[in-house]
């Protein structure tokens, strides 16, 4: 069984300039251990798709399931990264923030805090504990962000776009280390992003979205290239033309 | 990095001597050169004047009887702000219901209440409590509901898919997140008290630097005035750096705005 089903789910928002159709007939299965990567042109519903699986909004058509039962609001089971950084906590050091999920649990202080070590170990940052998010870099606090969802040891972890405002660079580096943190946690990923080397990067299957308005998954295309993969091989260069060929027609359509 | 710290410090606090050293001159400069008034005195005698009514301990029991009632209607006007702003804040009927209160008190000022405060609670410490209270409550309460507002949608839903339940999520989040709003709020109610106050005491008071300014019009004992003025001036800047160093205490490491 599929760890998460979405079956024909539709998301229509209604405003005051009336009503606006952001996802439409969306069915996917996302299988335990996967990294799948949902690519799209801005406006085509990605985040909306991924906002529904975290419960945050509920869809208007269809349904998703979670192991089978349907998902009626944000859980601990789903962690979510955020694209920007305003959803790290300002007055807690990045030790506290990492361990904010097992403080709410009840989880004991000297525990938590020796788990948080452990993953402030893992996405690099060891030492940099004690200080807050303002005094960390926009890649620092995306690190911390992962450091945060993978402490609460969800089923899941959702992604919206976690490197977009991150320097070329920095992106790149981030990419390398999610797909090693990938590798030893073998957390399921959905990962929302507009990047197509991004998703060619990391993904073991990348869904191509169809552009708004009533987004939906236009194909999918599995990647199975060996990590760490390296992006100037022939094979990157011809599962980076697939998908750039998918696209194509969405980007050129789009504005 | 403590050294440079230490360094700011000193920086800042010689500033300080050195602005209100200016500010003496000027005054004395104005005083003797330019007004050459028995109505405006020059600092000097001003001072001597001032040291005097504290050796008497004059001095000392009007500021002592003006800080206390600043301080306990301080305290219970933000006692009761706080709370009812963050309800304002956080839930829609609330908001609803309360709102107009809020905008209709807030644009009736205390010293318009000062009629009203001294025939309900006559002349004695509760009226003066209550005016500084009903200053303090509607700018803690507006800038206390801000801040619930402005929490930002992402640190709310963070919590929620790490497991947060509703209370979990106001007292972790919600709250800390509002704590330097509702400090800054408190900050401006202290100002917005020491006007209260002197207006208070001016009308209907037996002690108090309001009464000091009333009685030395009175007297003509322009020296008098004049250090009921300073000592206004001197302790109003103590509280409000004090408040500052606490806001900074709270907040300031992670927030830059403060």
């Amino acid at each position: 069984m599929a760890l998460v089903s979405l079956q024909g789910v539709g998301k229509v928002f209604s405003g005051r300039t009336g009503a606006w159709e952001a996802v439409r007939d969306f069915s996917l299965d996302l299988a335990e251990g996967e990294f799948f990567c949902l690519l799209g042109t801005s406006g085509c519903g990605k985040t909306t798709v991924l906002n529904m699986v975290a419960g945050f909004e509920a869809p208007t058509a269809g349904s998703i399931l979670l192991d089978g039962a349907p998902v009626e609001g944000p859980g601990a089971d789903r962690g979510v990264v955020f694209q920007g950084h305003d959803s790290l906590y300002d007055w807690l050091t990045a030790l506290d923030n990492i361990g904010f999920g097992l403080r709410l649990r009840g989880m004991g202080k000297a525990e938590r805090r020796a788990k948080a070590e452990h993953f402030l170990r893992m996405v690099g940052l060891t030492g940099q504990g004690a200080k807050h998010p303002s005094e960390l870099s926009g890649g620092m606090k995306q690190r911390i962000q992962i450091a945060r969802a993978l402490a609460n040891d969800p089923r899941m972890l959702l992604m919206d776009e976690p490197f977009g405002a991150l320097d070329a660079m920095t992106r790149a580096v981030l990419q390398g280390e999610l797909s090693r943190i990938w590798a030893e946690t073998k957390k399921t990923v959905l990962f929302i992003t507009h990047d197509i080397e991004e998703a060619c990067a990391l993904a073991t299957r990348i869904g191509v979205m169809r552009r708004g308005p009533g987004g939906t998954l236009k194909a999918i295309v599995p990647v199975d290239l060996p990590f760490p993969r390296e992006r100037t091989s022939d094979d990157f260069m011809r599962v980076f033309r697939d998908v750039h060929g998918l696209i194509h027609d969405e980007i050129h359509g789009a504005h | 990095m403590r050294f440079t710290v230490r360094t700011e410090r000193l920086t800042t606090i010689a500033g300080y001597i050195a602005g209100f050293g200016l500010l003496f001159l000027i005054w004395h400069l104005a005083a003797t050169y330019l007004v050459k008034s028995t109505l405006f005195p020059p600092p000097g005698p001003v001072l001597a004047r001032g040291w005097m009514l504290i050796e008497d301990g004059i001095l000392q029991e009007q500021i002592v009887a003006s800080l206390k009632r600043i301080a306990q209607g301080f305290l219970l006007g933000s006692a009761i702000g706080i709370p009812v702003g963050l309800a304002i804040g956080s839930f829609k009927p609330v908001r609803w219901l309360l709102e107009p209160w809020t905008e209709f008190f807030r644009f009736i000022p205390a010293v318009a209440m000062i009629t009203v405060s001294v025939i309900w609670f006559g002349i004695g410490e509760e009226s003066k409590v209550f005016l500084i209270a009903y200053t303090t409550i509607f700018v803690v309460i507006i800038s206390t509901a801000a801040g619930v507002g402005a929490v930002g949608r992402d640190k709310i839903r963070a919590a929620q898919c790490l497991g947060a339940n509703r209370w979990q999520v106001f007292g972790l989040v919600a709250l800390p997140a509002t704590v330097p709003y509702i400090l800054t709020g408190m900050r401006l109610a202290m100002s917005n008290a020491f006007v209260t106050i002197v207006a208070a005491e001016l009308i209907a008071s037996n002690d108090g630097l309001g009464k000091m300014l009333w009685d030395a019009r009175l007297f003509m004992q322009i020296e008098d005035i004049f250090v009921a003025l300073v000592a206004l001036g001197l302790l109003g800047f103590a509280t409000d750096r004090s408040f500052r160093f606490l806001i900074r205490a709270f907040a300031g490491r992670f927030n830059a705005t403060v």
